[in-house]
């Protein structure tokens, strides 16, 4: 089977794989496998050219609805707030809407939503913010490392994940909002969504490399947020007393 | 609140025992991290797949990383994971409603 490359207009994505799983374990690590050449869906030979308004409507509302709360979820990581969070939803949905003719049926339906998704923040929501944000990624990031650096080691690992249990919702989500934006959402989309470096690439429009320079550093700063957040709970029982 | 069942002193080693592998100079520490990131990844093939699982299985270090790791991911999708508001599907809805597409043809 051949695949066709797309045009790239505003959001549209190439060829992407096929769903992968998002399971952490071993025997899935398989799982993520690129698979250019995947089996064409039902809909593959579909002539999206000739399609009418309310077919394509039909399409739309069976196969990219599915997945608005994933969507709003990944954009609750990137606004902070719920109400944003729907504004920035609606607005990918309607691009994605508007461009779904030039999406090409077979290929990641859902990637390519998440690259919508990712562009209409960079270009609506980032600039509104007017945040420090790019500029000063090395800079927290060294300054995060250099304290994760002064922790000192000991043993009893299997604590570890006794403590992590018991983080509250909250925090996790706190400790990953403190990691510098393109970080966390090269993060959230391999570890939430269980997209492989590829479909990341994609969605964020950077080199490969890039993807897993910027998981690499995120999950070490994730991992030592955790624990700051780990001997915080830990400490202020103990004080509490 | 789930937080309060943590044993603090346990708490308290259990997060200095989590960036051991952070504040290690050597790098030979950071690259089998990345390495077990890039297993977990399914980013590797599979010749280095093998090599990393029975690098696992002689050692405990790597092994604990590995599981550590593990409880990260799955603390993250649990924690991440949200329902978009009723509404908001409504709203979609009755936008593309509202669209008409020319899609060249």
């Amino acid at each position: 089977m051949t695949v066709a490359t797309l045009e790239k207009p505003d959001g549209a994505l190439g060829p992407v794989d096929s769903d992968v799983m998002s399971e952490s374990k071993a025997d899935a690590a398989h799982a993520r496998t690129v698979e250019i050449d995947s089996e064409p869906p039902e809909n593959a030979e579909l002539d999206v050219g000739a399609e009418s308004d309310r077919a394509r409507r039909v399409r739309f509302e069976r196969d990219a609805m599915q997945y608005v709360d994933q969507l709003y979820s990944a954009a609750m990581r990137m606004t902070r707030n719920p109400q944003d969070a729907e504004d920035l939803v609606q607005e990918a949905y309607t691009k994605a809407y508007s461009a779904f003719h030039q999406y090409k049926p077979g290929t990641n339906l859902k990637a390519w939503l998440y690259r919508i998704l990712t562009n209409t923040y960079i270009n609506i929501y980032r600039k509104k913010q007017r945040q420090p944000h790019q500029a000063n990624t090395d800079t927290v990031e060294d300054w995060q490392m250099a304290q994760a650096a002064e922790h000192t080691s000991s043993g009893l690992r299997s604590a570890e994940a006794e403590a992590l249990d018991h983080l509250p919702d909250s925090d996790v989500k706190e400790a990953l909002q403190k990691i510098p934006e393109e970080f966390r959402l090269a993060v959230y989309f391999s570890d939430v969504e269980g997209f492989a470096y590829k479909e990341i690439a994609q969605i964020m429009d950077i080199p490969i490399g890039t993807v897993m320079s910027r998981l690499h550093r995120g999950r070490k700063l994730l991992r030592s947020l955790l624990a700051d957040y780990a001997r915080e709970r830990g400490f202020s029982r103990k004080e509490g007393k | 609140m789930m937080g309060e069942s943590i044993d603090p002193e346990k708490a308290a080693r259990a997060a200095e025992a989590m960036t051991d592998c952070l504040n290690c100079d050597d790098d030979e520490a950071q690259q089998r991290l990345e390495r077990i990131y890039e297993y977990l990844d399914g980013a590797l093939s599979y010749d280095d797949i093998r090599e990393v699982r029975s690098h696992l299985e002689g050692c405990p270090e790597c092994a604990s990383n590995y599981d550590l790791e593990c409880v990260i991911r799955d603390t993250v999708r649990r924690c991440c994971t949200e329902e978009a508001p009723e509404t908001l599907k409504v709203t979609i809805l009755q936008r593309i409603s509202t669209i008409r597409i020319d899609s060249g043809h």
